[in-house]
């Protein structure tokens, strides 16, 4: 019988990969994320998982020693945080170009400097052009459901991609929730086994990761860019199949809140959602006209998705929770890939974004208050003022 | 808008008390929540990792309703606040934030009177409540599976949490004996900390 525990997003994520029967992680300690490899070497210990467990001397020995295993043909996980995450970044790129379906947990932490241990998505989304599959989840239960998720879609012959499986620290990481944890039988049913097509094996040898002439580099460019475009279909394959054996109700991409009649909305994702949407509820009750949109996968970025979930608005506020210095909207990085999304509609919402929550700094029900006003001026005046606000930084409207 | 989200603020020694001083917290939150209430139970994170004897800060907020801002690092205004180490009291402003009415509960083996002496701004008390927690349940199991997210291996309440928890329940109505009886395991030492705690109304 599946069984309701409260659990945080890092004690779920340790749950999820029992349950994925993952036999290679590799550790190394970083706060938040810490707990999903204590949780996970407890396991170990006990006997309750049957997997090895190597602790690594860095971030960079850590993704190396679970890309061999990988390669080799054991389902392996490893994660981080914050600078963790970008002191093993020359990694990304060879495992995303071999194809090696390994799954990486990110807890968020904001880079130095200075030192931070709060949230902030910077770090992963700094990595997100590598051609690995990328998501955010809002809660310990979706922590739950994207490791085995991601396993499922990544290790898809179809696809055949590592996962950058991604929750904010502190929020999602260490605030217990409620999980439902299913009956390994329905993890059987919904993650078959671990079956790389070309894995090193000294009976049958191939090479992987050879050096390649400058002629072959587009070819295998346009292999890995191809394998993200089919990716979706397969993304959506598997969000029914785990719907109908997990009985949850996820759309595969975006995932709309009281969207019904809303001239305007929230775009965001990760854990300031749950915030967001009784800030819509709110509004909602005072006649203002809201609504949310969650993203589910940045990696790969849902254009059709967004495009027409978006469409129906006349003004979206992009909620940003990630840096992007110098770059084309002067803020965060969702507002880019947002207007790109946007960009064939004949009829567009106008767009904004807020930056919020950046170095673990929680977004409380006023700020988003804030933000449905400066949403309201711009219905009402037809335009948008400026690309980019900072919350909780901008001269009084 | 949402109905008052109850602040219970526990502080306590690093390391030695990092586990009992989260029992207490988690003890307060899984009782109410037994009883129909709304629960949140977490370490203070800019106090993790925590150093021997550092104050920390373990907190719990109780609610008739969805705690909607659940996000908050901090308890900014503790009606409650629970010291697991008298000691604390001294160089602290263990009441900040706190509104005109609170509660406050020590383990120690002075009497009310003799602690209030130490808090310049006890007038924001409504009632105090001492308990020699010590002399009743002197352990303080050090664990760490708890901690930063983890899984509690243990159990809530082996130690001095179970006295101090007793008392608690003595000064407050958002716990009862009955729900802490469910969840504590060193049932004896929650009993003897509700008979022996002193309770004393100020104002």
């Amino acid at each position: 019988m599946p069984r309701e525990m409260m659990l945080s997003g890092c004690a779920a994520s340790a749950q999820a990969a029992k349950m994925a029967q993952v036999e290679v992680i590799c550790s190394y300690p970083i706060r938040p994320y810490t707990a999903i490899m204590m949780e996970l070497a407890k396991m170990v210990a006990n006997g309750e998982l049957d997997a090895e467990f190597v602790h690594g001397e860095g971030e960079h020995a850590q993704l190396s020693v679970v890309l061999g295993a990988a390669a080799a043909g054991a389902r392996a996980l490893t994660g981080s945080s914050g600078v963790g995450v970008t002191y093993a970044f020359e990694t990304y790129s060879p495992i995303a170009g071999g194809r090696i379906p390994l799954q990486m947990m990110i807890a968020d932490r904001a880079l130095d400097p200075p030192g931070d241990f709060g949230s902030e998505h910077t770090d992963a989304m700094s990595c997100r052009d590598q051609g690995w599959l990328m998501g955010w989840a809002e809660n310990p239960q979706e922590a739950f459901d994207n490791c085995l998720i991601n396993y499922r879609v990544g290790e898809d012959h179809r696809v055949l991609l590592p996962q950058f499986v991604c929750q904010d620290g502190y929020f999602v990481s260490h605030m217990p929730g409620k999980v439902v944890l299913p009956d390994q039988g329905q993890v059987d049913e919904f993650l078959p086994p671990y079956n790389l097509p070309h894995p090193l094996d000294p009976k049958r040898p191939v090479s992987h990761g050879p050096q390649i002439r400058p002629d072959q580099g587009t070819i295998m460019d346009l292999q890995r860019a191809q394998a993200m475009l089919d990716a979706p279909a397969v993304i959506r394959e598997v969000i029914d199949d785990f719907n109908r054996i997990f009985g949850r109700n996820y759309s595969p991409f975006v995932e709309e809140y009281m969207t019904d009649d809303a001239e305007m909305a929230f775009f965001i994702m990760g854990a300031h959602t749950m915030t967001a949407r009784h800030a819509v509820r709110h509004l909602r009750s005072q006649g203002v006209k809201i609504g949310l949109v969650k993203l589910r996968f940045v990696r790969p970025w849902p254009t059709q998705e967004v495009a027409e979930a978006l469409s129906k608005f006349k003004a979206v506020g992009v909620v940003e929770t990630s840096t992007s210095y110098g770059g084309a909207m002067r803020g965060g990085n969702l507002l880019h890939e947002v207007r790109a999304s946007l960009y064939e509609l004949p009829q567009r919402p106008l767009t904004t974004s807020f930056m919020a929550g950046l170095g673990g700094e929680m977004v409380p029900l006023k700020e988003f208050y804030y933000m449905a006003d400066i949403l309201s001026k711009a219905v009402k005046e037809g335009k948008t003022r400026k690309t980019v606000y900072w919350v909780g930084f901008e001269a009084e409207e | 808008m949402a109905s008052k989200v109850h602040q219970i603020t526990v502080w306590a020694r690093g390391v030695v008390q990092d586990k009992e001083g989260r029992d207490i917290a988690n003890g307060v939150a899984s009782a109410a929540g037994r009883a129909g209430k709304f629960t949140q139970a977490f370490d203070n994170y800019v106090d993790l990792p925590d150093r021997v004897n550092v104050p920390l800060r373990k907190y719990a907020r109780i609610s008739d309703e969805e705690i909607e801002e659940r996000y908050e690092y901090e308890n900014a205004t503790p009606e409650i606040v629970i010291v697991a180490d008298a000691t604390i009291v001294k160089g602290i402003n263990i009441l900040r934030g706190m509104e005109k009415g609170g509660t406050l509960v020590v383990a120690t083996d002075r009497k009310p009177e003799e602690i209030l002496k130490f808090i310049p701004n006890k007038d924001l008390l409504g009632t105090i409540v001492c308990v020699d927690a010590k002399a009743i349940c002197g352990d303080q199991t050090v664990d760490f599976s708890g901690s930063e997210g983890g899984v509690d291996s243990l159990g809530i309440g082996q130690g001095i949490s179970a006295p101090i928890l007793g008392a608690l329940a003595r000064g407050t109505d958002l716990v009862t004996l009955d729900s802490l009886d469910a969840v504590v395991k060193n049932k004896e030492a929650l009993h003897k900390g509700h008979e022996q705690a002193v309770v004393k109304a100020l104002n």
